[in-house]
């Protein structure tokens, strides 16, 4: 495998959203479009954590959404494995896992019905896939719950089941929006240690966050995302220049931020 | 393959939720006992009916209705009579049950006419009449026939559950494909399970239609199920035996089946469309409310104007309600039946295509 391998490229991401009239009563603004990301490029390597740090509103969700091919960029492009997501959004669905708390399994099914309905969908062969189905079940545990309907698993569990049929057809890329938003802490060390494991496996993985310590803890590569644009982005140790919080905060502060 | 993991997926859902069978089902049987069980209290008798009736002319159906009668346990004594308004007279004293009167020659010629003349506020004479309706009814429709009651009220006859039956069916299936179609389409896109389909590389078209095919099957069940129970019974509701269903020919079923088989495909793909739009289920029950009650408002129109012209075949779900009309009461109206088949399931693949673009299109499916 080839060191520093540019997997994920963004080229001037753009996403402009047009307000409803609900929406501009909710956040009592008068203006009808937002710019929710504006202007992103960036690069993402082979075997690495890449994390996109920013506050509530920032734009993280829309640019992880864009690249997962759910939503089509107003400008810009991104190749994900070398396939535009523009242009071949189907191809890049297949080398993609996404996971966010938007996207729900269903509760009447099984874990195990839920896997081989998910890897059907993909393509993926059926040898491969009941294979694939015992060494992922096995390693996170969850052999003893496939039958059990998915509503009737625990958060912990279900958070695992989740995680695993994201990744049925063994993607090269992992999208992940706030990997652990809303978790108790066991079960944000369930995520926590499946991204690691990830990682060992080769994969490479993009997540966005506003916790400092999550990307301390995981990340190789780091974007700093204020109000749709990258404020820095670099190696980890190069952005967080000793500390990753104080740098934040001056960042976001420079670019007429409030407390 | 992806197609067919899609549509495996609703069978399964259904096929393994004994709720689910139960309320596609249970209309049906729950129609069959109802009307079985009121039109067996109606009919039952202490003793059997002996009625008398006048008869100006003749024709093979009055043998028809006096089989139809002994069958019921009743007696038909036929009064043979030229003067029909003596008999009328009869009628309205209750010294007879009815009177008949067959225009000249009524077997042979090709466009016979039949008068029925009874008392609606004589349980007897009433018995009569819709017996006698019901028969003629079925027993062609190369001829007229025209009731009178003479006091006035008319009774509910076999013409009028003829005109009614389509509506019901109409109810049945669009409340068949409403309890399906809003909690899989609808219910799946308000609960986030539909976007975890969508992130897959699974052709959009082929999760519009692995949605509308697999439940345009399960509410065919349910309309064909409610369409049973109604069939069924509605002979036995009117005092007819079972067997009088026999004399509706094959192919009036086959067309009638036709119909509401094309008529299914056709409200499921719109309850998903709308379901697919909206952002709840509560929102997507609020906008199929209103569709049902419009086509309702298309086949009471189909039940009170009688004679409505050929244009109804474009019109969706008020052409299977005319056609099914012609069909239940004897006559064999093809290609009016198939047109309005063709025009549903026309109409249908634009509601499939119409998805496909709703899937594809981010506003519907992630906006705020
Ligand atoms: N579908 C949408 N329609 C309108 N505005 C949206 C939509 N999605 C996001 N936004 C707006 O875009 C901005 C960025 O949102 P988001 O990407 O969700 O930020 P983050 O995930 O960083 O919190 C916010 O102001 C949000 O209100
Ligand atoms: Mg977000």
């Amino acid at each position: 495998m080839q060191e520093h391998e540019e997997i994920v490229r963004a080229e001037n991401l753009k996403k402009t959203f047009t307000l409803s009239k609900k929406q501009q009563k909710i956040e009592r603004t008068g203006e009808r479009r937002r710019v929710a990301v504006d202007g992103l490029t960036f690069s993402a390597y082979r075997g690495e954590i890449y994390g996109l740090l920013g506050p509530n509103g920032a734009g993280k969700t829309t640019t992880l959404r864009m690249l997962s091919t759910l939503i089509r960029p107003d400008a810009g492009d991104a190749f994900l494995c070398g396939h535009s997501i523009v242009k071949e959004p189907q191809r890049v669905r297949d080398v993609i896992g996404f996971m966010t708390s938007d996207l729900k399994l269903e509760g009447f099914f099984t874990p195990d019905y839920l896997f081989d309905f998910f890897g059907a969908m993909h393509g993926v062969e059926k040898a491969a896939l009941a294979a694939r189905k015992r060494e992922l079940f096995s390693r996170f545990g969850i052999d003893q719950f496939a039958g059990v309907q998915v509503k009737n698993l625990s958060t912990g569990m279900l958070q695992k089941v989740s995680l695993v049929i994201s990744i049925v057809h063994d993607p090269e890329i992992v999208i992940f929006d706030e990997p652990t938003n809303g978790l108790d802490v066991i079960t944000a060390k369930t995520v926590t240690d499946f991204l690691e494991e990830l990682r060992r496996m080769g994969k490479s993985i993009i997540l966005s966050t506003h916790i400092f310590s999550l990307v301390e803890k995981l990340c190789d590569r780091v974007g700093i995302l204020l109000n749709g644009k990258l404020a820095a982005e670099g190696a980890l140790e190069t952005v967080a220049q000793g500390d990753l919080e104080r740098t934040f905060f001056a960042l976001y502060e420079g670019k007429g931020g409030t407390l | 393959m992806k197609f067919l993991a899609l549509i495996k997926k609703e069978f399964y859902r259904f096929f393994h939720d004994p709720r689910l069978i139960v309320t596609m089902l249970l209309p049906g049987i729950v129609i069959f006992l109802l009307y079985s069980v009121l039109g067996e209290e109606f009919n039952r008798e202490e003793e059997a009916r002996q009625y008398r009736v006048y008869l100006v002319g003749d024709s093979a159906a009055a043998e028809a209705i006096a089989d139809a009668a002994k069958e019921n346990g009743d007696g038909v004594e036929w009064l043979y009579t030229d003067d029909a308004s003596a008999a009328r007279e009869e009628v309205r004293d209750g010294k007879a049950s009815a009177l008949l009167v067959f225009s000249e020659n009524f077997d042979a010629s090709p466009a016979g006419h039949v008068d029925i003349v009874y008392d609606a506020s004589d349980e007897t004479s009433t018995a009569f009449y819709s017996l006698a309706a019901a028969v003629l009814n079925i027993y062609g429709m190369r001829f007229t026939v025209t009731a009178e009651s003479v006091t006035g009220a008319e009774a509910l006859g076999m013409q009028v559950l003829c005109n009614i039956l389509p509506l019901l069916i109409v109810v049945f299936v669009f409340s068949a494909c409403m309890s399906v179609t809003l909690e899989s389409v609808a219910g799946e896109k308000e609960r986030g399970t539909l976007a975890t389909v969508l992130v897959t590389s699974a052709k959009r078209s082929h999760i519009a239609l692995g949605k509308i095919f697999p439940l345009a099957c399960i509410s065919m069940l349910g309309a064909l199920s409610s369409f049973l129970g109604t069939a069924l019974s509605m002979p036995k509701f009117m005092g007819l035996s079972l067997n009088m269903l026999g004399t509706y020919g094959f192919w009036n079923y086959f067309l009638i089946l036709l119909l509401i088989m094309s008529v299914v495909p056709l409200i499921v793909s719109l309850i998903a469309v709308v379901s697919a739009y909206s952002k709840s289920v509560k929102e997507a029950s609020a906008y199929t409310g209103m569709l049902m009650i419009l086509s309702l408002v298309l086949t009471l129109v189909a039940v009170f104007v009688p004679a409505l012209g050929n244009w109804t075949v474009a019109i969706p779900v008020l052409n299977a309600v005319v056609a099914m009309q012609g069909l239940l009461a004897g006559a064999l109206p093809v290609w009016q039946s198939l047109v309005s088949v063709g025009v549903n399931l026309a109409l249908t693949a634009v509601f499939v295509f119409v998805m496909t673009m709703m899937l594809s299109d981010e506003r519907i499916m992630f906006g705020k």
